[in-house]
Parts: structure tokens; sequence; C-alpha cells
């Protein structure tokens, strides 16, 4: 596999924990190292690439006078309502379309249609609407986390295995026993996707909706900054960008985790 | 010289070009140019409503519309001129030349500063749409009747152009900064949108305000006419240092074009004309008989760089680190390269046809 | 009525319903008609655009970007991808630097790619390339290390050079899920597409189409923009499925 000549670190990095990691904070080490030396002796432009350590700097300062908090906090609070609206609508019409085929035969086509339009298309449309304040925002990152929330729900009820139908069946499950104990337990995974999914959703539509049409937030800081020719404050408000969207989604798979080990137990129990 | 840009040959040209350049700027090592440019790019940092390829209010907007460059490069027969229009005004130009993309530029006073804060090379080689005002533009039916209401207020601007500094300014008189507003950042088409559908309280802005004012969709609350005249926004023509380097008979014969078109800007007789050519842009006449009123065209339309301009950017270079909207100092020194532009006056004969001022302002002598 | 035919029916009474309302709440004033207008405004608007306007031009300038980003995007990603299937040591030093950058949403790029590459459609295609190269990138991986064991054992039995394993061993392994990365590429390159002309210079473009109507306050242009965008994005989503489906079928 791969390289012919194994040569000792390259040995270690391959086999070892710590060589692993280590090894992976090689490269960007490495890039930083570069990136400050090529700035400091002006290799290239400072308007193609400032100093990391201007890009610290930038942060520090706004983190220093409370501005930086403040956009972290607006954006992170517009996230998290949008998400709970899309979410709970999600799982209401997500559930109403798993459990009634009626129900799906009249709102599917409807949905898809509205699925099947980016949010970025959705945007104007609704600024043109509701303006530029707040309820634009929360309504555009409802809608990114709703469609996700609702497929998954839907598809969740409705992908149980085969073989549990019968079992239930053979056992002859009334209709409420069937959805308690078979289709509603069988969705927690496929719901808790949804989730994710649309909690990263949200979060890509939050910045899109910020760098459209806002007054603060991480969006706000990327305009300002490619605006005033702020590369440092620009790649500090990616970087933060970057880093609050996978702790979001690295909290959620930590919960996951959680429910499934729960899960586990819950079935365990059941079976006994 | 062609009405619609066209975008089919643009983008081609644009990608390979941006390709090689990167990778000699990557090379830390400025491109120099055997052989005279075949194509001249010149930008315009603004653009006309609807993205109409006109731009208005300064000389050289006239000599893109009536064709003063292509004139004059006549006896250069291998060289064309492709011209641009930047919606994202200045901000959009320093990024067209930091990517060596453009070669001259119509800008204003921060943006350029701010290229120059952050290495770009440039040289200044004429004032263009120089001494411009600035307006506050409110909904028809608003209460807010001057600067001192914005407070807490939903205020559009365009930051990081001429009129960022200006309004920077303005609040600083009236004891507000930017973070006592609720500022939206907005280019000219999508501020006007917004001032129309109430989206936003205020908007700062020059030409697309009047417009709306003069379709009466908003009211004009404020001007720096008459204020202070430290809120004039100052604005030139600015060229790659590279090209002009390596092409200095072309840089001349653009400068000379220009200074044309400005002799034609600031004849009084010309005044109504003037207004009609720059309505191409397709804001109306009577938007710039308004911004140009009480003014001489002689004033707004100089395209001398004299003691009393390298002072107003000496002290825009300044306010403009005071107020934290640049992080590195930009000096004025060496920036300017009046040698074009005196070349130009000398061979039009056009050393009476516009006032010099002295470092404080005060009227020189005529030649 | 056989039963499909009721359960289709039953799908357009919602669509027949709201564009009913929104019909008669347009004529009837009871909203705004610059913000729902008729729809054989918009119907006229959408047939005037493509006979006298630039609706087709503008179609085809948005799906070419598309296309050479995508394109773009393919080939870097399968290229990166082989990379990291293939050799360990380049798994371990490059992929977690990629996993980081991954998790910037990737508009965040747009003011950076703007600053790097100006204005024009370079810029755009590069946008569209990022946002397509990492869907491929990651399948292509990850196909690569799900190989399974015995046909490695296969290709060290007939003592494989190192290009042979990846052009016999490897890239036919990773094939169903690169198609996959393909799929997902083309759904992320036309959202990617769109994107950019929102974000950066002006110029022909369905996306610059929708941002034209709203600030004209021509609500037509926007509607029939998102439609475009729908139908588009619909028909790529379909014929990559299709294309899936087609070259996946061989497979055993």
């Amino acid at each position: 596999m791969g390289t012919t000549v194994l040569t000792a670190p390259a040995g270690w990095m391959l086999s070892s924990a710590l060589g692993r990691v280590l090894a992976g904070l090689l490269l960007p080490v490495a890039l930083v190292v570069l990136w400050q030396v090529a700035a400091q002796h002006a290799w290239l432009p400072p308007q193609i690439l400032p100093a990391p350590v201007d890009v610290w700097n930038s942060g520090a300062d706004l983190f220093r006078t409370g501005d930086l908090q403040g956009h972290v906090a607006i954006s992170l609070l517009r996230v998290v309502e949008g998400f709970a609206v899309g979410a709970a609508l999600g799982l209401a019409l997500g559930v109403a379309m798993g459990l009634s085929p009626l129900v799906e035969d009249y709102v599917r086509p409807l949905f898809t249609a509205v699925a099947q339009i980016p949010s970025l298309g959705w945007i104007p449309f609704l600024m043109m609407i509701f303006g530029i304040g707040e309820t634009l925002k929360i309504i555009v990152i409802a809608k990114a986390a709703f469609v996700p929330m609702t497929l998954n729900t839907f598809s969740g009820l409705r992908d149980v295995p085969a073989d549990f139908v019968e079992v239930a069946r053979a056992l002859r499950f009334t209709r409420w026993q069937m959805l308690t104990r078979l289709m509603l337990p069988g969705a927690v995974a496929p719901i808790f996707t949804g989730i994710r999914y649309g909690l990263t959703h949200a979060w890509l539509a939050l910045v899109a909706v910020e760098l459209l049409a806002s007054s603060e937030g991480l969006g706000y800081l990327l305009v300002y900054g490619r605006q005033m020719f702020w590369l440092d404050t620009v790649i500090m408000a990616m970087v933060l960008i970057g880093v609050i969207g996978f702790m979001l989604d690295k909290g959620l798979e930590l919960v996951e985790r959680r429910l499934q080990r729960w899960q586990v137990t819950q079935s365990e129990s059941v079976a006994a | 010289m062609s009405d619609k840009t066209e975008w089919s040959t643009v983008p081609r040209r644009l990608g390979r070009r941006a390709f090689a350049t990167l990778a000699a700027a990557s090379l830390a090592a400025p491109a120099v140019h055997a052989a005279p440019a075949a194509e001249i790019r010149i930008g315009f940092a603004s653009i006309g409503i609807d993205n109409r390829q006109f731009a208005g209010g300064s000389a050289a907007a006239i000599a893109h519309a009536e064709g003063y460059v292509e004139r004059e490069l006549k006896e250069v027969p291998a060289t064309k001129v492709s011209w641009f229009f930047f919606k994202g005004a200045g901000p959009a130009v320093n990024e067209a030349f930091a990517t060596e993309q453009l070669d001259i530029a119509i800008q204003g006073d921060l943006p350029e500063v701010v290229g120059r804060a952050n290495g770009l090379k440039t040289r200044q080689l004429m004032a263009n749409g120089a001494h411009a005002p600035t307006y506050l533009a409110v909904p028809p039916d608003s209460t807010i009747a001057g600067v001192d209401d914005l407070r807490g207020k939903k205020v559009a601007l365009f930051r990081g152009t001429n009129n960022h500094l200006a309004v920077v300014k303005l609040l600083a008189a009236h004891h507000l900064t930017e973070r006592d507003l609720q500022v939206f950042n907005m280019d000219e088409a999508t501020s006007s949108a917004a001032l129309v559908a109430n989206d936003i309280d205020a908007a700062f802005g020059n030409y697309g305000t009047l417009d709306l004012a003069a379709r009466k969709l908003c009211k004009i609350v404020y001007s720096t006419k008459g204020d202070n005249r430290a809120f004039e926004r100052q604005a030139t023509v600015i060229a790659r240092e590279a090209f002009v380097a390596a092409n200095p008979e072309i840089t001349q014969r653009v400068i000379t074009a220009f200074v044309r078109a400005a002799d034609f800007a600031s004849q009084e007789k010309n005044r109504e004309a003037l207004f009609q050519i720059w309505a191409r842009s397709g804001r109306t006449a009577d938007t710039y008989r308004a911004d140009f009123a009480d003014q001489t065209l002689a004033y707004r339309n100089s395209p001398l760089i004299d003691d009393f301009f390298v002072e107003q950017y000496r002290v825009q270079a300044a306010q403009a680190k005071d107020y934290g909207l640049i992080r590195h100092p930009a000096t004025v020194d060496g920036w300017f390269d009046t040698s074009f532009l005196h070349a130009a006056v000398k061979q039009l004969g056009l050393a009476q046809a516009w006032t010099r001022y002295d470092k404080d302002g005060n009227k020189l002598p005529a030649i | 009525m056989t039963e499909r035919l009721r359960r289709a029916a039953r799908g357009l009474v919602l669509p027949v319903l709201c564009l009913a309302a929104w019909e008669a709440a347009s004529r009837s004033h009871l909203v705004d008609p610059r913000i729902l207008p008729p729809l054989e405004s918009v119907g006229a608007t959408a047939a005037t655009s493509l006979l006298h306007g630039t609706l087709a031009f503008d179609l085809l300038v948005s799906l070419a970007r598309d296309m050479a980003g995508f394109v773009g995007g393919t080939i870097v990603g399968a290229a990166l991808g082989i990379l990291l299937g293939v050799s360990g040591i380049a798994e371990r030093l490059v992929l977690p630097t990629f996993n980081g950058l991954r998790q910037i949403a990737i508009l965040a790029w747009i003011p950076l790619i703007s600053l790097w590459f100006g204005f024009g459609d370079t810029a755009k295609v590069m946008f569209i390339l990022l946002s397509a190269f990492v869907p491929v990138t990651l399948n292509t991986y990850q196909g690569i290390r799900s190989t399974p064991a015995d046909l490695r054992e296969v290709a060290t039995a007939l003592r494989f050079t190192w290009l042979q394993r990846v052009t016999r061993l490897f890239v036919p392994a990773a094939l169903p899920s690169m198609v996959t990365g393909m799929h997902l590429a083309l759904i992320y390159s036309w959202v990617a597409a769109i994107g950019s002309e929102y974000f950066m210079t002006v110029g022909p473009g369905i996306g610059g189409l929708i941002i034209s109507g709203r600030e004209r306050f021509d609500m037509d242009l926007v509607l029939l923009g998102m439609l475009l965008l729908g139908i588009v994005g619909f028909a790529i989503n379909r014929t990559a499925s299709v294309l899936e489906t087609r070259l996946l079928r061989w497979r055993p």
C-alpha cells in the first residue's frame, strides 16, 4: 500500500496514535510558519496574504473591544432560533408524512418543489417580502433546517426494516404499539441525522444571509473586511466560521453517540 | 468603444491573464513589459443604473462616453481600450489592481489610500471628480431630519468608498461613530432599493440618492455642500505603477484625452450638454444638475493636482488611519506623478483654464 | 381511476390551490402586486426574456461556469482523493488539514477568492471548483480506503506496480463512491454557481438575473430566476441520478 520505502519516521507516523496526531499537525503548522515567513519577507504582496500574526491580532483587537463576542453571539443566536423553528416544523411535517400516506400524497410534490430551490435562491425573494431585519434571517435559516429535517424524519418513519414489521405483525401489534414500539424508536437515529444535517444547513444559510443583508454577525465581518481590504479580518472571520461550524456539528455528534448508546440499552431492556 | 461590455470576450482574456499574473506576482517580481501594451484596461469605481456600462459626474466619464481616449489613441493602432465599470466601487477596483487585471482607474480617496496602505503600487495622475458632496437620504415619509437623528437607526453605507470616509468624519462632527448606528454595507443599487422598500431608515450616498430624490422616491435631508469643506470627497485618475513605467507614451495619451474632457467639462457653456451626456448612465440629468448646483464646473472638474490637492490627500490618509479605516499608515510622498498632467495641460494650452491653490487653500496667481 | 392516478392527483391539489390563492390575492390587490405579481405577468416576463432578452444566454453562461468549475473540481478532487487513499503518509499529513479547511462554510471563501482572483469569470469558476472538489475528494478517498482486502491481495500477488495499483485496483474499486461524490459535486456546484453570481462581480447569469430583479423591484424576474434555479437543479439532480445508475449498473 502506498509508499514502497518506509522510512523510520514515516513508519512511526503511520502506526502510533501520537504519531498520527503529530503528523496531522505537521502540515498546518508548517504552512502557518511558511506563511508568517513569507509575509515578513514580503514574498507575496500583503493584499494577497497578510501575516498570520496580523490575523491573530485583528481577532484579539475585536475580542478586546467586545465586538467579536457580539458578532459571534448574534450569529449563534440567529442559528439557534432559526434552527429551532425549522427543525420543529420539519419534525412535525416529517411525522405527518411518515405516518399518513394520505398526507404524503398531498404534501410531497409541493415540498419537493420548495426543497429544490436552494436557500440562496430564496433569499432575494424573502428579502423583498420581509425586508432585511431579523425576521428574514430566522425564516431563511428555518427553511434551510426544515428541508433535511423533514426528509430524514419521513424516511426514518418509513424505512422500518421489513423483517421488523413482519415480527410486529406476527406479534399482532396494535397500531399504537406499531407506532411507539417500532416506528418511533426506529426513527430516532434518522431524525437525529436530520438534526445534524439541519444544523449544518442552518449554519451555511446563516453565512449566506449575513453576507447579503446584515449589520452584525460573522458574515457581516467578512463583508466589512472585504470592503476595507482587511484580509486579516476576512481570514479571522473565516476561521471562526469554520471552528464554530465544526463545534456545532461535533457537539451534535457527541449527543448522537450518547443517544445510540442509550438506544442500545433501551432495546436490550425491551428485549429482556 | 462599446456600449455593452463584450462579456463573451472579457472573461476568457482575463482568465488567462489573471492566472499568468498571479504566477508572476508570486515570484515577487513586477512584470516588465518589453513592448507597449496591446490593451489598456480602464475602470470606473461606479456603474450606471441597471448595470449600464456608463459612469457620470466627472470628466473621465465624458472622456469615455464621447470617445476621447479612443481618438487620442488613433495614432497607436496596435493598442485598444477596454472599459470596465465596477458595481463594487473603489474596493472592487482595488481587487482588480491587486490581481493586475486593471491598468488605470477612476477611484475615490479612501479606497486609493486603502490600496496604498496595503502595498498596492500605484501612481496618482490627475484629479477627477474631486470636491464631491455626500448626501443623507431617507424614505419620503421619514421623521429623520438630519445626522443627529441617526442614532440606533438602520443606515446604508458603502464601506471602503470615499463616501465612507466622508461619513465617518461627518458622524464624528456630530459626536457619533459608526457603532452608534446599525450600518448595513450596501452598494448604490442595493441601498436605493432598500430605501424605496423602507427596509432601512436612511442611506448615505451620492448620485444614487440624488436620482431617487429626483424621482420623488426619497428625500435628501442633509448635504455636505455648504458644510465643512473637510467633508468633500476627493477622487483621481490612478494607475498601476508598473503600467505607467512600461507605457509612458500611452499613459500620456490617456491623460491628454482626459484633460481635454476636463476642459470641456469645466466650461459653463457646456453645463447642460454635460448633464445630458452623463445621463447616459441612466440617472436623470436633474440628478447631475442638483449635484453641481451652486458650484462652478471648473471647481468640480479641475484636473489639477496642486499643493492644496496633495494636502487634501495627506489629510485623508491621516484621518483614515485615525479613524481606524486603515491599519498601517499611508504616505502621499512619491504617490503623485504630475508629469503627464503638466505635459497635457501644456500641449493643450490650458495653463489658464483652472485655478491653482496653495497648501492652505489660497488661490495662487495664474501662471 | 387507478390508485396511482389518484395519488398523483392528490399531489397536485396543494400546488394548484397555492397558485390559485396567489393569483387571487394578486388580482384582488389583497397583496401588493409588486410583491406577488399575477402569474401571467411572470409568464409574460419569462417569454419576453427568452425571446427578446438574454434569458437563454444567462442560463447558458451560468451552466457553462457550473460545468467548468465542476469538471475542474472533479479532476482536482479525484487526484487528491487518490493521493489520500493510496498513500498513508499523504493521508496522515494532509487529511486533517483538508478536513479542517472544509469546515469553513463555502460562501465564506468568497472574499478571499475575490481578493486573490479579482473580477471576471476566473474567480467565479475557482469558487465553483472549490465547492465541487470537496465531495469528490472525500468520496474518492473513502472509496479507495474501502477497497476489499481480497482484491488488494490479488494485486499484491500479481505484483502490480504502483501505477498499476492505482489504475487497475484502486480507481475501479472506488468508482461507485467517486460517482456518488461527483453527483454531490454536481449539486454543490450549481448552488455555488449562483452564489458566485450573487457575491462576485456583476455579469450575465441566472444569479445576476435574480439580483437585478431584486434591485429593480421586479418580482417577475426574481420569481423567474427562482423557478429556473429549481428546474435546472432538479434536472441536474435527475440526470446525475440516471447517469449514476447507468454507470454503476455493470458493476456486480
